[in-house]
């Protein structure tokens, strides 16, 4: 190309001072010329959450249709409210005038309108009604512009998505988040997307998006945020309503003097230690103002409120009154349930797939005194409404006599209130298998759930995570009042804290700007001892994250992006935990190779055996690696499993089966899982049934999963490690009882007795009185890596094998939790290693250097 | 923000801030600027040269290369005489003996054309730093004394400078004769660096702004 132009000599009209002419032909540049516009985005915040937020929403008409209804909407609720409250004649209405027609007698609709002069002087006349129309119509000027705003900036996406992303919009839909994301990670090879790095990883994208999110997580599960109350009367409970969320939001991320300088980082003054005390006094002051412009706006937002529950709610509790009793996740079991680092959809799927078992566990506690009651209003109300729907149909002019019709209205709803007390004849009363399905999909739960799902306490608290629609609806309603009072009397005592919160949990990523350091799922730094850390987490009680989030949401986020190249020290702890969990399914399998299949009678037998029982020289390469494997998950594992089998038994199937045949695909989380992928290649050959629907769907399908089994074994984990004892409860015993192995290993395990009776409360979320007591491990050096080269020419069986190695790794110290070793020793040396720091005193880490460090 | 940031700090004598801070902007400046784009038909060009120029300072045992382009070098020097007059004055309200502190930012940046209802945007991709200490010295010896030190010290920044700038990292892709202003100011006869402006900022020691930031758009298309 250059030569090419070489030769054509040609003097340039521009005259040099410095250069001797014809020298510029030697060195002939071609301009990269590169016309995309998407090199060097200014705000990737901004820019990635649109991104997704045009995924989520599919594509852009419907974005755009959606808005736009939404301002008709808003029109419309405000219009209908005057019409309704000044146009109309209720006399009229009512048949308390009557209409002086010439023609006919009938009454008709536009009958009861008063006439447009009327109706405009009465509005006019009307101080109140003017002023809430004029609110209303700046409200709505407001989103308008907004929505102008929004039009234009996402059409720039929209042209992003069809131009570098290489997606119509039409067939957006169709396209997960996942292959979005690993587009947009491929671009930035080529447009520069983001500056600081060549390659973006999927981890910096959800940084980016979730950024604030993830603080809010945090908060959560520091229980920094006042969301916790114990009003007189009504015992504790937790109210957090979007008014209250948008104000926290608003005060800590970008309100007018937010601790955010922009949407990447934060003010330079709050990432210093040193005028910590200055800084608390002036976000108090500023919650206060907060607050008071709250009360000051309460009326207009609690009429605000009111209207629009109306007009949403009134159309649905007509229909199906029955939806009021149903349940929904609150808004702060959302917050509480979500991982660090996880998306809206991910979130939404996972707890939709717990709905139903959560709906099924909160009915088993129906009060039997509501019961009686209920079901005896229930047979009063019946007869009544019997009788007259049958003297209606005799004749219909009973419904003339006034207050028939409204009667037979409110009876048929009070019967529908009443049956949903009445619990179903065919439900069986099973609370802690429930819990644990429920487990496997909502991935945290409190420690002291465990072992008491049937009591009340732990149905309490659950409520407070899975609410009555009815009680959201509320909750929203009173938020405009209680809102205020809460941020000026509960937050504002919290200034200083929080502060000290945004201080010390926020780091500096390159290429991202400031995230919450919770958000890196750095085991090390914010890794609890009690939750599979051990040994690696250097955190004080103050950093470590409570209820294991640093470790599942770590695992959540490994396996639903299994490209993300995490860290070494995290892919270990990754790779080994997946070890231990594949291990303890390999070991385990013949236990439930029967119940399995024969829950599946179609499924050929072969490929979930094969599944589960894994080669036998794959589960004793592991055993090489990993010499520090104990063994003491059998329990776990088989609740593990037994949780699992009731989990959606065809998806997995048809994930497992699909995933079989894409074992050569990326997908890691396949490969951990998967054995060997000809194995399972072979015996699969048979169903095609599942042939050609290898897509990212079921893949996800699959992810989420392998993430339950992770959640439980976790779970299951922490539970033996830090109550010391195995709890054993009746059906989990029906479960093993299917299996010979399983027996063996409760004789083995038999001299312990089961005593769910005293479960220690731990959790900071759910604060319980009783102190915590976490053993940590104090044993010496990691076990030697080839320590157990020996064991690797152990016989198949993989059951007997794992004693064996427990044995051997249990006499240095680190398998002491081994089953066998009795109580009393182990709760001591626990005792003896626990962690030994505190949480930093409140004053002692006023000169404490800022924690900001850079991360790369 | 989705640009590069780079901070230097020097510590100089009430005098030696305007030389101290021409010899950083400069070094910058040298290795961000090109010949002028001399655009052919066919979306080729061709880039002519750029002249050196070392020049020695008064108050600081340094000399340092800088684009020999006297238009250039009047701007730099205008804004940084401004800043210099800031840091007296600020030494002057504070009395003698104070130490006060300031900071240049040199921040180069794109523009992208935007359509109509918005306004152009100019995105940064890197920006320099540079944290001025003004210290107050009691006699000739220790004048002389820091005279060396601040050179050395120099010396070292500008290492530092030629050490990042020759990472590979972003820089703004070559544009075509279109787009040439969106990249490089065009406005003087004999070099063309990368669009760029210099804010500065004043500020005492306790922190808190004495004046309000001020901002000096040195080169903007949209005032033009």
């Amino acid at each position: 190309m250059a030569a090419h132009f070489d030769t054509e000599y040609q003097r340039l009209e521009a005259s040099y001072s410095d250069s001797p002419p014809g020298e510029e032909n030697l060195l002939v540049h071609i301009p990269d010329g590169n016309k995309s516009p998407w090199h060097h985005i200014e705000n990737l915040d901004l820019f990635f959450q649109r991104v997704y937020n045009l995924h989520q929403k599919n594509g852009f008409t419907c974005m755009l249709l959606g808005e736009v209804f939404e301002l008709v909407q808003l029109l419309f609720v405000v219009g209908f409210t005057v019409f309704l409250a000044n146009c109309v004649d209720y006399d009229i209405l009512f048949a308390n005038k009557f209409v002086n027609h010439t023609d006919s007698s009938k009454v008709t609709l536009p009958d009861a309108f008063l006439p447009v002069d009327v109706c405009s002087a009465r509005i006019r006349d009307n101080v109140a009604v003017m002023f809430v129309l004029v609110i209303s119509g700046v409200f709505w000027l407001h989103r308008l512009i907004k929505f102008i705003y929004n039009v234009c900036c996402y059409w720039e996406i929209r042209s992003f998505y069809t131009n570098a992303l290489k997606m119509s919009m039409g067939e957006l839909p169709y396209f997960t988040w996942q292959e979005v994301q690993a587009r947009i990670v491929e671009i930035q090879k080529e447009h520069q997307i983001c500056i600081h790095k060549k390659e973006l990883t999927e981890l910096d994208i959800y940084h980016r998006i979730l950024r604030f999110k993830n603080y809010m997580v945090a908060m959560v599960n520091k229980s920094l945020l006042p969301v916790r109350f114990c009003p007189p009367l009504l015992g504790e409970m937790v109210f957090y309503t979007r008014g209250l969320k948008y104000n926290f939001e608003l005060i800590f991320f970008w309100g007018p003097g937010s601790l955010f300088k922009s949407e990447w980082s934060l003010k330079p003054e709050y990432k210093r230690g040193g005028n910590r005390l200055e800084l608390a006094e002036k976000l108090a002051s500023r919650i206060l103002w907060i607050g008071i412009a709250n009360l000051l706006l309460c009326p207009v937002i609690l009429v605000w409120q009111i209207l629009y529950a109306f007009f949403s709610y009134t159309e649905v509790i007509k229909r199906e009154p029955g939806s009021l009793g149903a349940r929904c996740w609150s808004l702060y079991g959302r917050c509480y349930l979500r991982h660090f680092n996880e998306l809206d959809h991910e979130l939404m799927s996972r707890l939709s797939k717990g709905y139903k078992a959560s709906s099924k566990y909160m009915n088993c506690f129906l009060s039997p005194l509501l019961t009686v009651v209920a079901k005896n209003v229930a047979f009063f109300a019946g007869s009544l409404l019997a009788v007259l729907i049958a003297l209606t149909i005799y004749d219909e002019d009973v419904l003339a006599v006034e207050h028939v019709l409204s009667s037979i209205t409110l009876l048929g709803v009070c019967i529908t209130i009443c049956r949903s007390f009445i619990p179903d004849k065919h439900l069986v009363y099973c609370p802690e298998q429930l819990l644990r399905v429920i487990l496997a999909h909502i991935h945290y739960m409190p420690d002291h759930w465990q072992g008491n799902a049937h009591r009340y306490e732990t149905r309490d608290q659950f409520s407070q995570l899975f609410q009555y629609k009815a009680v959201f609806i509320l909750e929203e309603l009173i938020s405009p009042v209680v809102t205020p009072f809460i941020l000026i009397f509960s937050l504002r005592r919290k200034s200083l804290e929080i502060i000290d919160f945004f201080r010390n949990f926020t780091v500096e990523v390159v290429g991202v700007g400031d995230t919450c350091s919770f958000a890196q799922m750095d085991v090390r730094q914010h890794g609890h001892p009690a939750w599979m850390s051990e040994g690696k987490t250097e955190a004080s009680i103050y950093q470590q994250a409570e209820d294991g989030k640093t470790e599942l949401s770590l695992m959540h986020f490994a396996i639903t992006n299994p490209q993300w190249n995490p860290p070494t020290e995290t892919t270990q702890f990754i790779s080994q935990l997946k070890e231990r969990v594949q291990r303890e399914a390999t070991g385990d399998v013949h236990a439930h190779t029967h119940t399995l299949t024969s829950l599946s009678e179609s499924e050929p037998r072969s490929l979930i055996a094969n599944f589960l029982a894994g080669p036998p020289s794959l589960a004793s390469l592991h055993l090489g690696r990993d010499g520090s494997l104990t063994n003491q998950g059998p329990v776990g594992i088989s609740d593990g499993a037994s949780g699992l089998r009731s989990l959606s038994i065809n998806s997995m199937r048809g994930s497992y089966s699909s995933t079989h045949r894409s074992a050569g695909h990326t997908s890691s989380a396949s490969r951990a899982m998967v054995g060997s992928s000809t194995d399972a290649r072979t015996a699969s050959s048979g169903s095609s049934a599942w042939e050609g629907q290898l897509t990212s769907l079921v893949l996800s399908e699959y992810a989420s999963t392998e993430m339950s089994m992770h959640a439980l074994y976790i779970h299951e984990l922490h539970k033996q490690q830090s109550r010391g004892e195995l709890s054993r409860h009746t059906w989990h015993r029906q479960d093993s009882d299917d299996s010979g192995d399983s027996v063996t290993e409760e004789g083995a395990a038999g001299g312990r007795g089961p005593d769910p009776r005293h479960p220690i409360p731990r959790s900071h979320t759910f604060p319980v009185s009783t102190p915590t007591s976490i053993p940590s491990s104090n044993s010496g050096p990691p076990p030697d890596r080839g320590a157990t080269p020996g064991q690797e020419e152990a016989p198949p069986n993989s059951q007997r094998r794992h004693w064996g190695n427990a044995d051997s790794v249990g006499s240095d110290g680190r398998g002491v939790r081994l089953a066998r070793v009795p109580m009393g020793g182990w709760a001591e040396e626990g005792q003896g290693g626990r962690h030994p720091d505190t949480v930093p005193e409140e004053g002692s880490d006023d000169d404490m250097p800022p924690n900001i460090h850079k991360v790369t | 923000m989705n640009c590069r940031s780079e901070v230097l700090e020097v510590s100089v004598e009430g005098r030696q801030v305007d030389e101290a801070m021409l010899a950083l902007v400069h070094t910058i400046l040298l290795h961000r600027s090109t010949g002028k784009f001399h655009y052919k038909k066919e979306g080729t060009y061709s880039i002519g040269t750029v002249g050196t120029q070392d020049i020695d300072c008064d108050f600081i045992d340094f000399s340092f290369v800088r684009v020999s382009s006297d238009e250039l070098d009047r701007v730099i020097r205008k804004a940084v005489g401004e800043f210099k007059d800031l840091c007296c004055a600020l030494q002057d309200a504070m009395g003698n003996g104070t130490d006060g502190m300031g900071q240049i930012s040199l921040e180069f940046y794109q523009k992208k054309k935007s359509r109509w209802p918005f306004s152009d945007e100019c995105i940064p991709w890197e920006v320099w730093s540079i944290k001025v200490n003004v210290v107050n010295l009691a006699n000739e010896q220790e004048r002389q004394i820091c005279r060396e030190k601040v050179g050395e010290k120099l010396g070292e920044k500008v290492i530092n400078i030629v050490e990042v700038i020759n990472r590979h990292e972003y820089l703004p892709k070559m544009p075509t004769q279109s787009e040439v202003d969106n990249v490089f100011d065009t406005s003087l006869k004999d070099v063309q660096p990368y669009l760029y402006k210099i804010t500065f900022q004043i500020t005492d020691t306790l922190g808190t702004s004495v004046s309000t930031t001020m901002r000096r758009l040195i080169k903007d298309t949209l005032a033009l």
